[in-house]
């Protein structure tokens, strides 16, 4: 759950990028730190091995005042997607506020697609997140890339799920923002029942997402 | 710092002090001072000072951010240029950045750790509760099995005595017809000697009537009375001779079917040999020829009716392997103070397969309801409360033989129940 700091007003929100290794996770924090421009964006903290591989996790902190003076604050994180580094993926995402799932969209990757939302479910239930309330986003990466599953097979797949599923391209950034202002918004929902955002801070759902995607960003994609 | 917990959670925020954890500050700041060329300080964000004075008078400052928010500032003491300044900070991030990197990662690593471990100890405990359910299992099974154990030895025990009880049955019909015989005979002497009281009874009737001594002598000479007396005094003397071996058998029988028989006695395996014979002849004198040839006369402290059983079991398992007719020798001897009783029969013989196991209990090779499997345990037991061994040989369509051995001397361990 979001963490609110009565004495220093700052509620932060956890957002953890979840998935199989090299689906994109990263290249996704990458693409936000490039586009987003809020009030407050942090350095975007890599923290991988010598071969590219996400060691413990990437952290991308954001932030803005709500018109009450609340200091909305985001910390963004990526989970190391190999098997081995379960404890800390399940470190990460204790306390999560939402999760985007990233899957990689190419037909050899169904099964460790499936494996690692297996293990999202998993360790959801091992840190006592209820994974049936948590704001949860399916993103279908690397949509530029040949021998995919089509848009529609994909569809019917999840037919039956509750998430939203969107596809992106993290490596051009297509989808990149969508994916993450439809996280937003599931995510505003249940911040705003816990801590009355919009009575008691003047923040709307709207003002949320065009505050953390920044000024030119909220007016140009909407 | 002090607090395990906070100190390991890797989302916490840093503050400047954390941040400048194994920072070697002098060296910064006086790294500062000349690149700057005045006096610096560091301040947190609480206007704490960290690195230099905190009453120092301030000329310039700028602020120091943690990873969103400003975490402390840099301050001088004499203006500098503010793009030099910058710079400045800018270093200073850098090397913060860097800090902060090598903390989060070692926090992130002793929270999984110390996770990792609770887990591990969580299965530890999960584990032992599992092993001390086995541990109960196997407990409580193992009361079950002694349960069980005892309640077929109770059995065991049961059927041990029912097939004594039968042994003595057995002996008993042997008895009867052995008591047959003789009061057969006896009855037919005694009926035809009461027929020839008759013809003396007339001869008395001439006696009171006062009869010639040459009418007499006529009669008893005519009525052949002579020889009816001699042949009465034979009829008695058989009968007699038919009376004590009546009796014979009747203390031999008693003699044997004491089969709880505890206390001890002195008495030797030849007499319990002969008299085991004199009350079972029958059951074997349509099968076996009985060769006696026994020179032990070794009396041992025993329990005489037990030892019978062993005799009488031997033997009957001597006839029971004859199947039509041949020889049973019994011979008894003592060599080097053992007395060694042996029973050997020329019948079929046991194979080889079967003769490691004819001492064990319920193992038969007799029809269903011939006998319990309980006859050689029977007499293994005994032989063995006696100090003794059975030992057998046998060879198929040769024969058997099964030797006894019992010391003469502490020939009894005076323990009650086997
Ligand atoms: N073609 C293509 N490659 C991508 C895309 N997203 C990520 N990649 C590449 O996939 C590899 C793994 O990406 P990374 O973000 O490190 O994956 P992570 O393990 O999930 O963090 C890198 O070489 C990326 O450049 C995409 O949308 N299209
Ligand atoms: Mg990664």
């Amino acid at each position: 759950m979001a963490q609110y700091d009565e004495s220093s007003q700052k509620l932060t929100i956890k957002l953890v990028y979840y998935g199989p290794a090299l689906s994109g996770k990263t290249t996704n924090l990458m693409r936000l730190h490039d586009i987003l421009t809020p009030d407050m964006k942090g350095e975007l903290m890599i923290m991988e091995t010598a071969d590219d591989r996400t060691l413990f996790f990437d952290l991308l902190p954001l932030g803005f005042r709500a018109p009450s003076g609340l200091l909305i604050k985001f910390k963004v994180y990526t989970v190391p997607g190999q098997v081995i580094h379960d404890s800390t993926r399940k470190a990460v995402l204790s306390r999560a506020d939402g999760v985007v799932f990233v899957a990689d969209s190419q037909r050899t990757q169904s099964v460790n697609n499936g494996e690692s939302f297996e293990n999202l479910a998993a360790n959801a239930a091992r840190v006592g997140l209820d994974f049936q309330q948590l704001p949860l986003v399916v993103q279908f990466n690397k949509r530029d890339l040949p021998a995919i599953l089509t848009e529609q097979e994909i569809l019917e797949r999840w037919e039956k799920a509750p998430w939203p599923v969107l596809f992106s391209s993290a490596l051009t950034g297509e989808g990149i923002i969508e994916t993450f202002k439809t996280l937003l918004t599931a995510v505003y929902l249940t911040c705003d029942r816990l801590y009355r955002l919009q009575s008691d801070h003047g923040l709307d759902c709207d003002s949320f997402i065009a505050q953390t995607l920044g000024g030119s960003l909220s007016s140009a994609r909407g | 710092m002090s607090d395990f917990q906070s100190e390991a959670d890797f989302e916490r925020d840093l503050n400047l002090d954390e941040l400048l954890k194994g920072i070697d500050k002098s060296r910064l700041v006086s790294a500062l001072n000349v690149l700057l060329d005045t006096m610096v300080d560091i301040m947190d964000d609480t206007g704490a000072s960290l690195i230099g004075d905190n009453d120092s008078k301030t000329v310039d400052k700028v602020p120091l951010h943690g990873e969103l928010e400003p975490v402390g500032f840099l301050q001088t003491r004499t203006a500098v240029p503010p793009e030099r300044l910058r710079a400045a900070a800018d270093m200073m991030q850098l090397i913060l950045r860097c800090n902060a990197r090598y903390l989060l990662s070692s926090d992130i690593h002793l929270q999984t750790q110390r996770d990792d471990f609770e887990e591990l100890q969580r299965r530890n405990v999960a584990l032992q509760a599992s092993e001390a359910r086995y541990k109960n299992l196997s407990e409580s099974l193992e009361i079950r099995v002694k349960e069980q154990v005892k309640t077929i030895e109770k059995a065991h025990l049961k059927l041990y005595r029912n097939e004594k009880q039968a042994s003595v049955g057995r002996l008993a019909a042997g008895v009867a017809h052995e008591v047959n015989n003789p009061l057969g005979f006896i009855r037919s002497n005694v009926a035809t000697a009461v027929s020839y009281l008759e013809s003396f009874y007339e001869f008395n009737t001439l006696i009171d009537n006062g009869a010639s001594s040459e009418e007499l002598r006529k009669v008893w000479e005519g009525r052949e009375l002579p020889l009816l007396l001699d042949d009465f005094k034979d009829l008695m003397n058989e009968s007699l001779e038919g009376l004590d071996r009546i009796a014979k058998i009747v203390i031999a029988l008693k003699g044997f079917s004491r089969i709880d028989q505890t206390e001890t006695e002195r008495a030797d395996i030849d007499t319990i040999v002969r008299q085991i014979c004199q009350v079972a002849e029958s059951q074997w004198q349509q099968k076996a020829k009985l060769v006696l040839d026994l020179s032990s006369e070794t009396p041992i402290q025993c329990q005489s009716a037990q030892l019978g059983q062993v005799v009488y079991g031997l033997l009957g398992n001597a006839v029971d392997a004859i199947e039509k007719t041949g020889i049973i020798r019994i011979r008894t001897s003592v060599r080097n103070g053992v007395v060694v009783l042996e029973v050997q029969d020329n019948g079929r013989g046991i194979s080889e397969t079967v003769l490691p196991h004819v001492f064990e209990p319920f193992f038969t090779t007799k029809e269903v309801g011939q006998g319990t499997g309980l006859g050689l345990t029977v007499c293994h037991d005994i032989v063995k409360e006696h100090g003794g061994t059975i030992d057998i040989v046998s060879q198929i369509g040769k024969g058997t033989r099964v030797t006894v051995n019992l010391p003469v001397q502490n020939a009894i361990q005076h323990s009650k129940e086997s």
